[in-house]
Protein backbone atom coordinates (compact mmCIF):
# COMPACT_ATOMS: atom_id res chain seq x y z
CA UNK A 1 0.00 0.00 0.00
CA UNK A 2 3.18 2.56 0.88
CA UNK A 3 4.32 1.60 -2.33
CA UNK A 4 0.97 1.83 -4.32
CA UNK A 5 0.99 5.33 -2.41
CA UNK A 6 4.70 6.65 -3.25
CA UNK A 7 3.96 5.64 -7.12
CA UNK A 8 0.87 7.75 -7.04
CA UNK A 9 2.90 10.60 -5.02
CA UNK A 10 5.24 10.44 -7.99
CA UNK A 11 2.34 10.37 -10.36
CA UNK A 12 0.74 13.61 -9.02
CA UNK A 13 4.71 15.29 -9.17
CA UNK A 14 4.67 14.91 -12.77
CA UNK A 15 1.24 16.03 -13.46
CA UNK A 16 1.61 18.98 -11.13
CA UNK A 17 4.39 20.09 -12.56
CA UNK A 18 3.63 20.38 -16.13
CA UNK A 19 2.39 23.40 -17.43
CA UNK A 20 -0.45 22.06 -19.61
CA UNK A 21 -1.98 20.55 -16.01
CA UNK A 22 -3.35 24.43 -15.18
CA UNK A 23 -4.42 25.26 -18.59
CA UNK A 24 -7.69 24.25 -17.72
CA UNK A 25 -8.01 26.28 -14.65
CA UNK A 26 -6.49 29.78 -16.16
CA UNK A 27 -9.04 28.87 -18.95
CA UNK A 28 -12.19 28.71 -16.00
CA UNK A 29 -11.24 31.45 -14.64
CA UNK A 30 -11.23 33.52 -17.92
CA UNK A 31 -14.71 31.82 -18.78
CA UNK A 32 -16.39 32.33 -15.30
CA UNK A 33 -15.70 36.23 -15.44
CA UNK A 34 -17.11 36.18 -18.97
CA UNK A 35 -19.83 34.40 -18.00
CA UNK A 36 -20.60 36.05 -15.13
CA UNK A 37 -20.14 39.46 -16.37
CA UNK A 38 -22.36 38.66 -19.86
CA UNK A 39 -24.89 37.51 -17.91
CA UNK A 40 -25.32 40.87 -15.69
CA UNK A 41 -25.56 42.56 -19.39
CA UNK A 42 -29.32 43.79 -19.94
CA UNK A 43 -30.29 41.02 -21.77
CA UNK A 44 -29.56 38.12 -20.04
CA UNK A 45 -30.62 39.83 -17.02
CA UNK A 46 -33.99 40.49 -18.11
CA UNK A 47 -34.29 37.32 -19.28
CA UNK A 48 -33.75 35.82 -15.98
CA UNK A 49 -35.74 37.92 -14.21
CA UNK A 50 -38.72 37.05 -15.89
CA UNK A 51 -37.79 33.54 -15.91
CA UNK A 52 -37.83 33.95 -12.01
CA UNK A 53 -40.62 36.23 -11.42
CA UNK A 54 -42.93 33.55 -13.62
CA UNK A 55 -41.80 31.01 -11.43
CA UNK A 56 -42.97 32.92 -8.27
CA UNK A 57 -39.13 34.36 -7.08
CA UNK A 58 -37.98 38.31 -6.37
CA UNK A 59 -34.83 38.31 -9.07
CA UNK A 60 -32.66 40.41 -6.59
CA UNK A 61 -32.70 37.79 -4.15
CA UNK A 62 -32.70 34.71 -6.17
CA UNK A 63 -30.07 35.94 -9.11
CA UNK A 64 -27.16 34.76 -6.39
CA UNK A 65 -24.07 33.54 -6.48
CA UNK A 66 -25.37 29.89 -6.49
CA UNK A 67 -27.20 30.63 -9.42
CA UNK A 68 -24.10 32.16 -11.48
CA UNK A 69 -22.50 29.08 -10.36
CA UNK A 70 -24.76 26.86 -11.58
CA UNK A 71 -24.88 28.84 -14.70
CA UNK A 72 -21.08 28.06 -15.26
CA UNK A 73 -21.56 24.44 -14.18
CA UNK A 74 -24.29 24.25 -16.56
CA UNK A 75 -23.01 25.50 -19.77
CA UNK A 76 -19.57 25.66 -19.59
CA UNK A 77 -17.67 22.70 -17.47
CA UNK A 78 -19.59 19.57 -19.02
CA UNK A 79 -18.09 21.43 -22.82
CA UNK A 80 -14.87 23.41 -21.91
CA UNK A 81 -13.83 21.14 -19.22
CA UNK A 82 -14.34 17.95 -21.91
CA UNK A 83 -11.51 19.17 -23.54
CA UNK A 84 -8.91 19.87 -20.84
CA UNK A 85 -9.95 16.56 -19.35
CA UNK A 86 -9.46 15.09 -22.57
CA UNK A 87 -5.86 17.04 -22.84
CA UNK A 88 -4.66 15.43 -19.56
CA UNK A 89 -6.08 12.40 -19.75
CA UNK A 90 -5.11 11.52 -23.01
CA UNK A 91 -1.46 12.41 -22.58
CA UNK A 92 -1.34 10.35 -19.71
CA UNK A 93 0.23 6.98 -21.23
CA UNK A 94 0.54 8.07 -25.07
CA UNK A 95 2.93 10.72 -24.51
CA UNK A 96 5.48 9.11 -22.73
CA UNK A 97 5.01 6.31 -25.09
CA UNK A 98 5.91 8.60 -27.85
CA UNK A 99 9.00 10.55 -25.75
CA UNK A 100 9.85 7.33 -25.03
CA UNK A 101 9.70 7.97 -21.15
CA UNK A 102 8.09 4.45 -20.97
CA UNK A 103 10.90 2.52 -21.84
CA UNK A 104 12.62 3.96 -18.38
CA UNK A 105 9.47 3.33 -16.70
CA UNK A 106 8.88 -0.14 -17.84
CA UNK A 107 12.62 -1.71 -17.07
CA UNK A 108 11.56 -1.19 -13.57
CA UNK A 109 10.18 -4.21 -11.79
CA UNK A 110 6.47 -2.99 -11.98
CA UNK A 111 4.17 -4.63 -14.08
CA UNK A 112 2.05 -2.84 -16.66
CA UNK A 113 -1.74 -3.15 -14.84
CA UNK A 114 -0.11 -1.41 -11.71
CA UNK A 115 1.49 1.67 -13.50
CA UNK A 116 -1.99 1.68 -15.45
CA UNK A 117 -4.20 1.49 -12.42
CA UNK A 118 -1.86 4.73 -11.04
CA UNK A 119 -2.19 6.60 -14.08
CA UNK A 120 -5.97 6.06 -14.17
CA UNK A 121 -6.54 6.79 -10.59
CA UNK A 122 -4.23 10.29 -10.93
CA UNK A 123 -6.16 11.10 -13.88
CA UNK A 124 -9.87 10.38 -13.07
CA UNK A 125 -8.90 12.34 -9.65
CA UNK A 126 -7.90 15.36 -11.63
CA UNK A 127 -10.88 15.32 -13.44
CA UNK A 128 -12.48 15.58 -10.10
CA UNK A 129 -10.65 18.20 -8.51
CA UNK A 130 -11.00 20.46 -12.11
CA UNK A 131 -14.75 20.14 -11.61
CA UNK A 132 -14.55 21.39 -7.75
CA UNK A 133 -11.75 24.00 -9.04
CA UNK A 134 -14.49 25.53 -11.22
CA UNK A 135 -17.68 25.15 -9.09
CA UNK A 136 -16.55 26.37 -6.19
CA UNK A 137 -14.22 29.16 -8.35
CA UNK A 138 -17.52 30.11 -10.13
CA UNK A 139 -19.38 30.20 -6.63
CA UNK A 140 -16.33 32.67 -5.05
CA UNK A 141 -16.45 34.80 -7.90
CA UNK A 142 -20.36 34.68 -7.84
CA UNK A 143 -20.57 36.26 -4.48
CA UNK A 144 -18.03 38.88 -5.25
CA UNK A 145 -20.38 40.29 -8.13
CA UNK A 146 -23.57 39.49 -6.19
CA UNK A 147 -22.62 39.16 -1.93
CA UNK A 148 -23.04 36.17 -0.34
CA UNK A 149 -27.18 35.16 0.30
CA UNK A 150 -30.13 35.23 -1.17
CA UNK A 151 -31.74 32.26 -2.87
CA UNK A 152 -31.25 30.11 -5.51
CA UNK A 153 -32.76 29.54 -9.47
CA UNK A 154 -32.09 26.41 -11.27
CA UNK A 155 -32.94 26.87 -15.00
CA UNK A 156 -31.78 23.46 -16.59
CA UNK A 157 -34.28 23.64 -20.26
CA UNK A 158 -32.62 20.42 -21.91
CA UNK A 159 -34.27 18.70 -18.16
CA UNK A 160 -37.21 20.70 -17.22
CA UNK A 161 -35.63 21.91 -14.45
CA UNK A 162 -37.10 25.18 -13.65
CA UNK A 163 -36.59 25.81 -9.80
CA UNK A 164 -35.98 28.34 -6.74
CA UNK A 165 -34.34 27.40 -3.22
CA UNK A 166 -33.46 29.33 -0.40
CA UNK A 167 -30.23 29.99 -0.11
CA UNK A 168 -29.69 26.97 2.51
CA UNK A 169 -30.67 24.50 0.91
CA UNK A 170 -29.24 26.27 -2.56
CA UNK A 171 -25.42 25.81 -1.16
CA UNK A 172 -26.08 22.05 -0.27
CA UNK A 173 -27.91 20.51 -3.79
CA UNK A 174 -25.05 22.80 -5.42
CA UNK A 175 -22.13 21.12 -2.99
CA UNK A 176 -23.85 17.71 -3.92
CA UNK A 177 -23.92 18.73 -8.12
CA UNK A 178 -20.38 19.53 -7.78
CA UNK A 179 -19.42 16.29 -6.55
CA UNK A 180 -21.98 14.60 -9.19
CA UNK A 181 -20.73 16.40 -11.81
CA UNK A 182 -17.26 15.27 -10.61
CA UNK A 183 -17.97 11.87 -10.82
CA UNK A 184 -19.83 12.30 -14.37
CA UNK A 185 -16.42 13.94 -15.98
CA UNK A 186 -14.45 11.10 -15.17
CA UNK A 187 -16.13 9.38 -17.85
CA UNK A 188 -14.40 11.94 -20.42
CA UNK A 189 -10.94 10.83 -18.69
CA UNK A 190 -11.65 7.12 -18.81
CA UNK A 191 -12.87 7.20 -22.77
CA UNK A 192 -9.56 9.77 -23.49
CA UNK A 193 -6.90 7.19 -21.32
CA UNK A 194 -8.89 4.60 -23.21
CA UNK A 195 -7.85 6.15 -26.70
CA UNK A 196 -4.16 6.75 -24.80
CA UNK A 197 -3.44 3.41 -24.17
CA UNK A 198 -3.02 2.33 -27.94
CA UNK A 199 -0.19 3.19 -29.91
CA UNK A 200 -1.44 6.82 -31.12
CA UNK A 201 -0.17 9.88 -30.91
CA UNK A 202 -1.40 12.11 -27.86
CA UNK A 203 -3.38 14.63 -29.29
CA UNK A 204 -4.79 11.34 -31.61
CA UNK A 205 -5.83 10.36 -28.02
CA UNK A 206 -7.38 13.75 -26.95
CA UNK A 207 -9.06 14.06 -30.42
CA UNK A 208 -10.92 10.75 -30.57
CA UNK A 209 -12.05 11.06 -26.96
CA UNK A 210 -13.26 14.48 -27.50
CA UNK A 211 -14.95 13.19 -30.91
CA UNK A 212 -17.00 10.54 -28.89
CA UNK A 213 -18.09 12.72 -26.43
CA UNK A 214 -19.84 15.11 -28.80
CA UNK A 215 -21.40 12.57 -31.19
CA UNK A 216 -22.80 10.88 -28.13
CA UNK A 217 -24.20 14.42 -26.98
CA UNK A 218 -25.58 15.29 -30.73
CA UNK A 219 -27.02 11.81 -31.09
CA UNK A 220 -28.87 12.79 -27.74
CA UNK A 221 -29.95 15.99 -28.73
CA UNK A 222 -31.13 15.49 -31.93
CA UNK A 223 -33.40 12.77 -30.71
CA UNK A 224 -32.16 10.84 -33.94
CA UNK A 225 -31.90 7.59 -31.33
CA UNK A 226 -34.48 8.37 -28.63
CA UNK A 227 -35.12 5.10 -28.43
CA UNK A 228 -32.05 3.86 -28.04
CA UNK A 229 -31.25 6.77 -25.71
CA UNK A 230 -29.79 4.31 -22.92
CA UNK A 231 -26.93 3.69 -24.97
CA UNK A 232 -25.76 6.79 -25.50
CA UNK A 233 -23.54 7.70 -22.23
CA UNK A 234 -24.18 11.81 -21.89
CA UNK A 235 -27.64 10.76 -20.97
CA UNK A 236 -26.17 9.38 -17.82
CA UNK A 237 -23.54 11.95 -17.59
CA UNK A 238 -26.19 14.55 -17.31
CA UNK A 239 -27.37 12.98 -14.09
CA UNK A 240 -26.11 15.41 -12.01
CA UNK A 241 -28.69 18.09 -12.70
CA UNK A 242 -31.43 16.10 -10.99
CA UNK A 243 -29.85 16.66 -7.08
CA UNK A 244 -31.96 19.64 -8.36
CA UNK A 245 -35.31 17.67 -8.33
CA UNK A 246 -37.81 17.56 -5.44
CA UNK A 247 -37.42 15.23 -3.62
CA UNK A 248 -33.88 13.44 -4.99
CA UNK A 249 -34.47 10.59 -7.25
CA UNK A 250 -31.82 8.47 -5.62
CA UNK A 251 -32.76 5.59 -7.16
CA UNK A 252 -32.85 7.03 -10.62
CA UNK A 253 -29.28 8.66 -9.41
CA UNK A 254 -27.67 5.18 -8.16
CA UNK A 255 -28.49 3.38 -11.31
CA UNK A 256 -27.43 6.02 -13.32
CA UNK A 257 -24.11 6.68 -11.52
CA UNK A 258 -23.84 2.57 -11.32
CA UNK A 259 -23.81 2.59 -15.04
CA UNK A 260 -21.31 5.51 -15.10
CA UNK A 261 -19.13 3.47 -12.94
CA UNK A 262 -19.09 0.12 -14.90
CA UNK A 263 -18.57 2.12 -18.42
CA UNK A 264 -15.41 3.70 -16.96
CA UNK A 265 -14.19 0.18 -15.40
CA UNK A 266 -14.24 -1.34 -18.12
CA UNK A 267 -12.93 1.20 -20.16
CA UNK A 268 -10.12 0.59 -17.74
CA UNK A 269 -9.60 -3.06 -18.38
CA UNK A 270 -10.29 -2.40 -21.67
CA UNK A 271 -7.19 0.02 -22.56
CA UNK A 272 -5.05 -1.71 -19.90
CA UNK A 273 -5.44 -5.07 -21.65
CA UNK A 274 -4.69 -3.86 -24.98
CA UNK A 275 -1.46 -2.06 -23.33
CA UNK A 276 -0.63 -5.13 -21.42
CA UNK A 277 -0.85 -6.90 -24.41
CA UNK A 278 1.43 -4.61 -26.67
CA UNK A 279 5.17 -5.09 -27.72
CA UNK A 280 6.79 -2.13 -26.67
CA UNK A 281 9.53 -1.94 -29.05
CA UNK A 282 12.31 0.72 -29.06
CA UNK B 1 25.45 -20.22 -12.37
CA UNK B 2 25.08 -17.80 -15.10
CA UNK B 3 23.55 -14.64 -14.11
CA UNK B 4 21.33 -13.92 -17.60
CA UNK B 5 20.17 -17.15 -19.59
CA UNK B 6 19.06 -16.23 -22.78
CA UNK B 7 17.08 -19.16 -23.85
CA UNK B 8 16.04 -20.26 -27.46
CA UNK B 9 14.82 -16.82 -28.13
CA UNK B 10 12.37 -17.00 -31.10
CA UNK B 11 10.59 -13.85 -32.27
CA UNK B 12 8.61 -12.83 -35.59
CA UNK B 13 7.10 -9.67 -35.89
CA UNK B 14 6.55 -10.24 -39.84
CA UNK B 15 5.72 -14.14 -40.37
CA UNK B 16 8.08 -14.09 -43.33
CA UNK B 17 10.97 -12.76 -41.65
CA UNK B 18 12.03 -13.43 -38.11
CA UNK B 19 13.84 -10.80 -36.21
CA UNK B 20 14.73 -13.81 -33.49
CA UNK B 21 15.60 -17.25 -34.40
CA UNK B 22 16.47 -19.72 -31.72
CA UNK B 23 18.61 -17.00 -30.06
CA UNK B 24 20.36 -18.63 -26.54
CA UNK B 25 23.50 -16.95 -24.69
CA UNK B 26 24.80 -16.44 -21.19
CA UNK B 27 26.43 -14.07 -19.01
CA UNK B 28 28.26 -15.08 -16.62
CA UNK B 29 28.66 -13.12 -12.87
CA UNK B 30 31.47 -10.18 -13.26
CA UNK B 31 31.49 -10.35 -17.24
CA UNK B 32 30.82 -7.38 -19.32
CA UNK B 33 29.26 -9.05 -22.53
CA UNK B 34 28.96 -7.36 -25.80
CA UNK B 35 25.89 -7.82 -28.01
CA UNK B 36 26.67 -7.15 -31.90
CA UNK B 37 24.99 -6.97 -35.04
CA UNK B 38 23.77 -5.04 -37.63
CA UNK B 39 21.21 -3.06 -37.93
CA UNK B 40 18.04 -5.07 -37.82
CA UNK B 41 20.60 -7.98 -36.65
CA UNK B 42 17.94 -8.42 -33.26
CA UNK B 43 19.91 -7.03 -30.47
CA UNK B 44 17.17 -4.36 -29.33
CA UNK B 45 14.31 -7.15 -29.60
CA UNK B 46 16.94 -9.18 -27.16
CA UNK B 47 17.35 -6.47 -24.99
CA UNK B 48 13.72 -5.68 -25.03
CA UNK B 49 12.49 -9.32 -24.48
CA UNK B 50 15.16 -9.22 -21.55
CA UNK B 51 13.21 -6.33 -20.03
CA UNK B 52 9.92 -7.77 -20.49
CA UNK B 53 8.90 -5.25 -22.64
CA UNK B 54 8.95 -7.76 -25.80
CA UNK B 55 6.48 -10.80 -25.76
CA UNK B 56 8.81 -13.70 -27.65
CA UNK B 57 7.20 -16.35 -29.88
CA UNK B 58 9.12 -18.98 -28.05
CA UNK B 59 12.00 -19.18 -25.29
CA UNK B 60 12.34 -16.83 -22.36
CA UNK B 61 14.66 -14.53 -20.19
CA UNK B 62 16.26 -16.22 -16.73
CA UNK B 63 17.75 -13.67 -14.55
CA UNK B 64 19.23 -14.73 -11.31
CA UNK B 65 17.19 -18.04 -11.69
CA UNK B 66 14.02 -15.82 -12.32
CA UNK B 67 12.20 -15.79 -15.58
CA UNK B 68 11.64 -12.57 -17.06
CA UNK B 69 8.68 -14.30 -18.92
CA UNK B 70 6.46 -15.96 -15.70
CA UNK B 71 8.03 -13.21 -12.93
CA UNK B 72 9.04 -10.29 -14.58
CA UNK B 73 8.95 -8.13 -11.14
CA UNK B 74 11.19 -10.24 -9.44
CA UNK B 75 13.67 -10.70 -12.15
CA UNK B 76 14.06 -7.41 -12.79
CA UNK B 77 15.07 -6.61 -9.67
CA UNK B 78 18.48 -7.38 -10.36
CA UNK B 79 18.82 -5.14 -13.28
CA UNK B 80 18.99 -1.18 -14.38
CA UNK B 81 19.25 -0.05 -17.43
CA UNK B 82 20.44 2.50 -19.57
CA UNK B 83 19.06 3.27 -23.64
CA UNK B 84 20.23 4.82 -25.94
CA UNK B 85 19.27 9.23 -25.90
CA UNK B 86 17.71 8.73 -22.39
CA UNK B 87 14.23 10.91 -22.48
CA UNK B 88 13.30 11.94 -19.02
CA UNK B 89 10.50 14.09 -17.71
CA UNK B 90 12.30 17.89 -18.83
CA UNK B 91 9.85 19.89 -16.48
CA UNK B 92 11.53 17.83 -13.56
CA UNK B 93 14.87 17.64 -12.24
CA UNK B 94 17.53 15.63 -12.22
CA UNK B 95 16.41 14.72 -8.69
CA UNK B 96 13.17 14.31 -9.21
CA UNK B 97 13.19 12.33 -11.67
CA UNK B 98 14.71 9.83 -10.28
CA UNK B 99 12.30 9.43 -7.06
CA UNK B 100 9.70 9.47 -9.63
CA UNK B 101 11.74 6.29 -11.52
CA UNK B 102 12.79 4.83 -8.23
CA UNK B 103 9.35 4.82 -6.68
CA UNK B 104 8.39 1.77 -9.58
CA UNK B 105 11.13 0.08 -7.77
CA UNK B 106 9.68 0.94 -3.97
CA UNK B 107 13.11 2.11 -3.30
CA UNK B 108 14.44 5.21 -2.08
CA UNK B 109 17.47 6.03 0.02
CA UNK B 110 18.40 9.58 -0.24
CA UNK B 111 21.95 9.30 1.21
CA UNK B 112 22.66 6.20 -1.42
CA UNK B 113 21.45 8.91 -4.50
CA UNK B 114 23.74 11.22 -3.21
CA UNK B 115 26.45 8.86 -3.18
CA UNK B 116 25.20 7.45 -6.96
CA UNK B 117 25.02 11.07 -7.95
CA UNK B 118 28.26 12.17 -6.87
CA UNK B 119 29.82 9.26 -8.30
CA UNK B 120 28.63 10.05 -12.04
CA UNK B 121 29.87 13.81 -11.39
CA UNK B 122 25.79 15.40 -11.22
CA UNK B 123 25.32 16.13 -7.43
CA UNK B 124 25.63 19.70 -8.22
CA UNK B 125 23.12 19.87 -10.93
CA UNK B 126 20.44 17.56 -9.92
CA UNK B 127 18.32 20.33 -8.61
CA UNK B 128 18.19 21.55 -12.32
CA UNK B 129 15.11 20.75 -14.50
CA UNK B 130 17.22 17.84 -17.31
CA UNK B 131 15.53 20.14 -20.17
CA UNK B 132 19.21 22.45 -19.04
CA UNK B 133 21.15 19.07 -19.23
CA UNK B 134 23.82 18.18 -21.95
CA UNK B 135 23.53 14.73 -23.96
CA UNK B 136 26.56 13.84 -21.48
CA UNK B 137 24.52 14.92 -18.17
CA UNK B 138 21.80 12.97 -19.09
CA UNK B 139 23.02 9.79 -19.89
CA UNK B 140 25.26 10.19 -16.32
CA UNK B 141 21.93 10.70 -15.17
CA UNK B 142 20.77 7.20 -16.61
CA UNK B 143 23.25 5.46 -15.01
CA UNK B 144 22.42 6.95 -11.95
CA UNK B 145 18.62 5.97 -12.29
CA UNK B 146 19.90 2.36 -13.94
CA UNK B 147 22.08 1.99 -10.17
CA UNK B 148 19.58 2.96 -8.11
CA UNK B 149 17.98 0.24 -7.43
CA UNK B 150 21.28 -1.50 -6.37
CA UNK B 151 21.25 -3.54 -9.21
CA UNK B 152 23.72 -7.17 -9.64
CA UNK B 153 23.47 -6.39 -13.86
CA UNK B 154 23.24 -3.56 -16.40
CA UNK B 155 21.51 -3.78 -19.65
CA UNK B 156 23.28 -1.04 -21.68
CA UNK B 157 21.71 0.28 -25.18
CA UNK B 158 24.28 1.35 -26.85
CA UNK B 159 25.20 3.91 -24.14
CA UNK B 160 27.92 5.74 -25.92
CA UNK B 161 25.61 7.34 -28.77
CA UNK B 162 25.68 10.68 -29.75
CA UNK B 163 29.00 10.98 -26.79
CA UNK B 164 31.65 13.15 -27.71
CA UNK B 165 35.32 11.44 -27.19
CA UNK B 166 36.07 12.20 -24.24
CA UNK B 167 32.50 10.98 -22.70
CA UNK B 168 32.80 7.97 -24.59
CA UNK B 169 35.81 7.52 -22.81
CA UNK B 170 34.78 8.67 -19.33
CA UNK B 171 32.03 6.40 -20.12
CA UNK B 172 33.75 3.58 -20.33
CA UNK B 173 35.89 3.89 -17.42
CA UNK B 174 32.91 4.34 -14.98
CA UNK B 175 31.97 1.07 -16.46
CA UNK B 176 34.87 -0.37 -15.82
CA UNK B 177 34.70 0.67 -12.54
CA UNK B 178 31.53 -0.91 -11.89
CA UNK B 179 32.98 -4.05 -12.80
CA UNK B 180 36.29 -4.05 -11.25
CA UNK B 181 35.62 -2.89 -8.28
CA UNK B 182 31.78 -3.99 -7.49
CA UNK B 183 31.70 -7.06 -9.19
CA UNK B 184 28.80 -5.83 -11.77
CA UNK B 185 27.54 -7.66 -14.63
CA UNK B 186 26.90 -5.58 -18.00
CA UNK B 187 25.10 -6.47 -20.99
CA UNK B 188 26.39 -4.25 -23.58
CA UNK B 189 24.43 -3.76 -26.52
CA UNK B 190 26.70 -1.17 -29.22
CA UNK B 191 27.62 -0.84 -32.99
CA UNK B 192 30.97 0.46 -31.78
CA UNK B 193 33.44 -2.21 -32.35
CA UNK B 194 36.30 -0.31 -30.41
CA UNK B 195 34.00 -0.28 -27.44
CA UNK B 196 33.71 -3.51 -27.02
CA UNK B 197 36.78 -4.63 -27.73
CA UNK B 198 37.97 -2.27 -24.70
CA UNK B 199 35.43 -3.50 -22.77
CA UNK B 200 34.17 -6.79 -22.90
CA UNK B 201 35.39 -10.16 -21.64
CA UNK B 202 33.05 -11.84 -24.41
CA UNK B 203 30.71 -11.01 -26.88
CA UNK B 204 27.97 -12.34 -29.06
CA UNK B 205 27.46 -11.69 -32.91
CA UNK B 206 23.72 -11.63 -34.24
CA UNK B 207 23.16 -11.85 -37.83
CA UNK B 208 19.15 -11.63 -39.53
CA UNK B 209 18.14 -12.91 -36.29
CA UNK B 210 20.41 -15.82 -35.91
CA UNK B 211 23.27 -15.80 -33.60
CA UNK B 212 26.86 -16.26 -35.31
CA UNK B 213 29.70 -15.90 -32.97
CA UNK B 214 29.33 -16.21 -28.73
CA UNK B 215 32.48 -16.37 -27.19
CA UNK B 216 35.95 -14.48 -26.24
CA UNK B 217 36.45 -10.82 -27.76
CA UNK B 218 38.44 -12.23 -30.55
CA UNK B 219 41.29 -9.99 -29.69
CA UNK B 220 41.74 -11.04 -26.11
CA UNK B 221 41.56 -14.51 -26.89
CA UNK B 222 45.21 -15.79 -27.01
CA UNK B 223 44.19 -19.15 -28.16
CA UNK B 224 43.97 -17.10 -31.58
CA UNK B 225 47.37 -15.18 -31.53
CA UNK B 226 49.32 -15.66 -35.09
CA UNK B 227 52.40 -13.73 -36.29
CA UNK B 228 53.62 -11.92 -39.18
CA UNK B 229 56.51 -11.94 -40.56
CA UNK B 230 58.85 -9.38 -42.96
CA UNK B 231 61.77 -10.93 -44.39
CA UNK B 232 63.43 -10.67 -47.72
CA UNK B 233 64.95 -14.38 -47.44
CA UNK B 234 60.57 -15.50 -47.72
CA UNK B 235 60.95 -18.74 -49.64
CA UNK B 236 64.20 -19.90 -47.51
CA UNK B 237 62.16 -18.86 -44.22
CA UNK B 238 59.42 -20.96 -45.62
CA UNK B 239 61.66 -24.42 -46.16
CA UNK B 240 63.14 -23.99 -42.61
CA UNK B 241 59.57 -23.73 -41.22
CA UNK B 242 57.78 -26.67 -42.99
CA UNK B 243 60.76 -28.29 -40.86
CA UNK B 244 59.37 -27.46 -37.63
CA UNK B 245 55.74 -27.79 -38.73
CA UNK B 246 55.07 -24.02 -38.84
CA UNK B 247 53.58 -22.78 -41.96
CA UNK B 248 54.45 -19.28 -43.44
CA UNK B 249 51.55 -17.71 -46.20
CA UNK B 250 52.30 -15.20 -48.72
CA UNK B 251 50.90 -11.94 -46.58
CA UNK B 252 53.53 -12.90 -44.36
CA UNK B 253 51.25 -14.69 -42.18
CA UNK B 254 52.13 -17.30 -39.70
CA UNK B 255 50.91 -19.86 -38.29
CA UNK B 256 52.50 -22.02 -35.20
CA UNK B 257 52.35 -25.30 -34.27
CA UNK B 258 51.33 -25.06 -30.74
CA UNK B 259 54.93 -26.62 -28.86
CA UNK B 260 56.73 -23.91 -30.54
CA UNK B 261 56.68 -20.23 -29.01
CA UNK B 262 57.29 -16.79 -31.16
CA UNK B 263 60.65 -16.02 -30.43
CA UNK B 264 61.70 -19.62 -30.38
CA UNK B 265 60.91 -19.85 -33.80
CA UNK B 266 62.45 -16.44 -34.86
CA UNK B 267 65.42 -17.73 -32.78
CA UNK B 268 65.67 -20.93 -35.22
CA UNK B 269 65.00 -18.55 -38.39
CA UNK B 270 68.11 -16.39 -37.23
CA UNK B 271 70.29 -19.26 -36.53
CA UNK B 272 69.50 -20.37 -40.01
CA UNK B 273 70.94 -17.74 -41.80
CA UNK B 274 67.16 -16.24 -42.47
CA UNK B 275 67.37 -11.79 -42.19
CA UNK B 276 64.04 -11.52 -40.46
CA UNK B 277 63.16 -7.50 -40.66
CA UNK B 278 60.00 -7.50 -38.70
CA UNK B 279 58.14 -10.11 -36.35
CA UNK B 280 54.60 -9.10 -34.79
CA UNK B 281 51.71 -10.55 -33.46
CA UNK B 282 49.17 -10.39 -35.54
CA UNK B 283 45.84 -10.59 -33.86
CA UNK B 284 42.60 -11.50 -35.38
CA UNK B 285 41.08 -7.88 -34.17
CA UNK B 286 37.05 -7.79 -33.56
CA UNK B 287 36.44 -6.34 -36.91
CA UNK B 288 37.95 -9.25 -38.15
CA UNK B 289 36.16 -11.58 -36.58
CA UNK B 290 33.00 -9.23 -37.31
CA UNK B 291 33.42 -8.84 -40.80
CA UNK B 292 33.60 -12.19 -40.96
CA UNK B 293 30.75 -13.75 -40.14
CA UNK B 294 28.52 -10.91 -40.97
CA UNK B 295 30.14 -9.58 -44.28
CA UNK B 296 28.07 -10.58 -47.48
CA UNK B 297 30.58 -13.64 -48.05
CA UNK B 298 29.97 -15.28 -44.58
Amino acid sequence: MTLLLSQWRAEWLKLLMRKRTYIGFGAFIAMELVILFVAQRQGPETFYRRMIERQGGMFESHFSALTLGFLVLAFSAALLGSIYLALVSGDIVAKESEDGNLRLLLARPVSRLRLLAVKYATCTCYAWLLIQFIAWSAFALGVYMRGFGGGMFVFAPEQGLAELWDWDEGLRRYAMCSVFLGASMTTVSSVAFFFSCFRIKPAAATIAALSYMLVDTILLRTNLLSSYEYLLITTYLESWVRVFVEPIPWALLARNYSVIAAVNISLFALGTAWFCSRDLKS
Amino acid sequence: MPLIEVQHLTKAWRKDKPALDDVSFEVGYGQIVGLLGHNGAGKSTVLGITLGMVRPDKGEVRIGGESVQKNRAKALQQIGAIFEAPVFYDYLSGWQNLRVLCSLSGWWDEQEARRILKMVNLLDRAGHKTSTYSHGMRQRLALAQALMPRPKCLLLDEPTDGLDPEGIREFREFVLKLKNDFGMTILLNSHLLAEVELMCDRCVILKEGRKVYEGPVPSKDAGEARYRIESPDLEKARALAAQFGAAIHADGAVDLPPDILGHEFVRRLVEAGVRVESWQKNRRTLEDCYLELTGPNA
